[in-house]
């Protein structure tokens, strides 16, 4: 029973992680919270969709389908909702990511019916049994895609000369931009990534819960918001932590008092640690 | 002089600024009827609200290539709720403050049907929900009928399966948590234990939840010999694909609110074996059945359900009731909605108990080779 809720744990922690991830790109470089993250999540989940259907039935091609969509879509955001919005208060972009959030929604139901669309299975063979539990290939996917996600982020940000405009831009953008980095394109491209990221959690998401629906991204958007928070908004590795944490504390919640308190658990739980640690788990404390 | 144009030049510019508003009001109270739909058009709701509004549609569109209601064309205002009862209660003032609209439709869930009930009662128009099964919904007021039958009936009819025919004896129970999911699992833990089973243990989720895993690994621990999903067909494709998952093998039953051939679609070999009841069954050899299920896929492209067959047997019973009533007066639809005695309605027929609720017969069905059959 207890590996059973950890390894319900940790897959569902690697979607959040993901998610966790998208929220913690965008606020990192620029100090925006994305609200659109549901979204760009969800609009990978039907691009993936699309893939297997009309394409080619295959996990990896929907997987890039979904990255192709979110890094389009992350790229309009930043277009609309925050370089259209430079110089006005922070707020309106925030609000705009809102909008565009709602705006999302609502076009993919009237494109595609607010009806569910069924994901078929992939890898769904039991891969390895412990004490009973069986994993599947999908979940072990699931995971491996996060670290592969992890590992990349993490050498383009401090191996790469693009990762370090990124950080230049993040420390301070008008210094950046006086160094000759051209911020626009580089913010341009931090939104595009964190599109890609939100999309393969979704492609995922769809593919482990056989389904997919419109306002998928509601309320997985909204944890993964309270992940990254929790592991510290500007680290990638608190990110992850976050995600897998969250994932992990909620199922024991349910294991061990009541279904109704998986929520109440895994927040209360976030606003004690705040409260002790307000930077979060791996995040810087500056400002 | 100059003063007297003045005022001419200010009296008919009002008239003409406000003329439209007068005439188009008066016309369309004239000679149509108008018909109020509050749906979930929008919001997690959205997939059954659509179905109301094409449902609806359809019934209306029948009427009035059939000469409307009392000789005139029906006409319809849709309102979104979005499954949120302020919203609803809001969608209630409006209507209730147009003096053209006859009676009102909707909305689809128990929860914003009650927000919207108090309203409609003190301004007197009839509420009619298709799918409201809250048991203290219909009796909240005399305004307010539902035609979907309550967990009162459905819950026994529910136990009665699971006990005597399936054979469980040892039953776990999830259920959404809202109104409707609430009662549902009170009504047949109820009558499940008075014909002596047992509850190992009832959990719940909330809506908008897609990950069922852990809730289902601890109702498995609790020893059920089967389960029992208050849910919608959606989320209990979703519970079944991870209850398969799990390799958790039991007999699982649900309520009407399962029958959907999305179940099918979306739990795939999921739910084989799986046991719903139905007022409302697709492949039904009954003509006027069959008919609507043509219409209904050659105007949409999809399937109908028991909620969108409900929501055509709402429309299709109003008309009947303003037959009856011979006026839109309000109070004599209301006593004419009242008086309904086996009305032939494609979920079963409907035949009003004092309170307003709905007395409905029921089928079972269960899922064999991936289609639905009936279960005798």
């Amino acid at each position: 029973m207890f590996i059973q809720q950890l390894v319900n744990g940790i897959t569902q922690g690697s979607m959040f992680a993901l998610l966790a991830i998208s929220f913690g790109i965008v606020y990192g470089t620029l100090r925006l919270l994305n609200f659109a993250t549901g979204s760009m999540y969800m609009i990978g989940a039907y691009f993936g969709w699309l893939m297997v259907h009309h394409v080619a039935s295959n996990l990896f091609l929907a997987l890039l389908a979904g990255a192709a969509a979110g890094y389009v879509v992350g790229y309009i955001l930043e277009r609309f909702a925050f370089r259209a919005l430079r110089g006005v208060a922070r707020i309106a972009s925030l609000i705009c990511t809102i909008g565009f959030a709602m705006f999302f929604n609502e076009l993919m139901s009237v494109v595609f019916g607010a009806e569910r669309k069924a994901m078929p299975s992939f890898y769904a063979d039991t891969a390895f049994v412990i004490q009973g539990v069986s994993v599947s290939w999908l979940q072990i996917i699931l995971v491996m895609v996060a670290a592969t996600v992890l590992i990349l982020l993490q050498l383009l940000i401090y191996r790469t000369k693009l990762g370090l405009a990124i950080r230049a831009v993040s420390l301070d953008f008008k210094t950046a931009s006086l160094m000759g980095i051209p911020t626009d394109r580089v913010i341009s491209l931090t939104f595009s990534l964190a599109g890609a990221v939100a999309g393969i959690s979704g492609v995922l998401a769809a593919a482990y819960y056989n389904a997919l629906f419109p306002y998928m991204g509601n309320m997985a958007g909204l944890k993964s918001f309270s992940a990254a928070v929790f592991g510290g908004l500007t680290s990638i590795p608190g990110a992850i932590l976050g995600g897998y944490l969250l994932g992990i504390i909620e199922n024991f919640a349910v294991q061990f008092i009541s279904s109704g308190y998986r929520d109440i658990i895994g927040f209360s739980i976030l606003v004690i640690f705040l409260l002790l640690r307000p930077q979060g788990l791996l995040g810087r404390k500056t400002d | 002089m100059r003063n007297v144009l003045r005022t001419i030049t200010a009296v008919l510019l009002v008239f003409v600024v406000m003329g439209p508003l007068f005439a188009s009001g008066a016309a369309e109270a004239d000679d149509t009827i108008h018909i109020a739909l509050s749906a979930p058009i929008t919001g997690d709701w959205s997939e059954f609200g659509i179905n109301f509004q094409r449902s609806v549609e359809l019934a209306i569109s029948e009427l009035n290539a059939q000469g409307g209601i009392l000789g005139r064309q029906v006409r319809l205002s849709v309102g979104d709720t979005q499954g949120n009862p302020q919203q609803a209660a809001t969608l209630a003032q409006q209507w209730t403050s147009d003096p053209t609209v006859v009676a009102q439709i909707g909305p689809f869930a128990s929860g914003p049907s009650m927000a919207m009930q108090p309203i409609f009662d003190s301004a007197g128009m009839v509420q009619l929900s298709p799918t409201a099964s809250h048991t203290e919904y219909a009796g909240g007021s005399r305004w307010s009928f539902g035609i979907v039958g309550t967990q009162a009936g459905e819950g026994p009819f529910n136990a009665n399966y699971a006990y005597n025919e399936i054979g469980i004896r040892n039953i776990a129970i999830l259920h959404i948590n809202n109104d409707w999911g609430i009662d549902t699992a009170n009504f047949f833990t109820r009558a499940f234990e008075g014909l002596g089973g047992r509850v190992t243990r009832t959990e719940f989720y909330f809506e908008g939840e897609s990950d069922f895993t852990a809730v289902l690994s601890t109702l498995r621990e609790s020893g059920a010999d089967g389960l029992f999903i208050a849910s919608f067909y959606n989320d209990g494709a979703a519970i079944n694909i991870q209850r398969d998952r799990l390799g958790w093998g039991v007999p699982v039953i649900g309520p009407t609110s399962l029958y959907s051939p999305q179940l099918i679609a979306l739990g795939g070999s999921s739910v084989e074996g799986l046991f719903t009841g139905t007022g409302f069954f697709t492949p039904d050899p009954d003509p006027a059945v069959r008919q609507y299920v043509q219409s209904f896929q050659a105007k949409y492209g999809a399937l109908p359900n028991f909620h969108a067959a409900l929501a055509y047997d709402a429309m299709k019973l109003l008309a009947d009731a303003i037959e009856r009533a011979g006026s839109t007066d309000s109070e004599a639809i209301r006593s004419a909605m009242a008086e309904t005695r086996d009305f032939p309605g494609l979920a079963g027929s409907i035949t009003f108990t004092p309170a307003g609720d709905a007395v409905k017969g029921y089928r079972m069905l269960q899922i064999r080779n991936g289609e639905f059959v009936v279960y005798d």
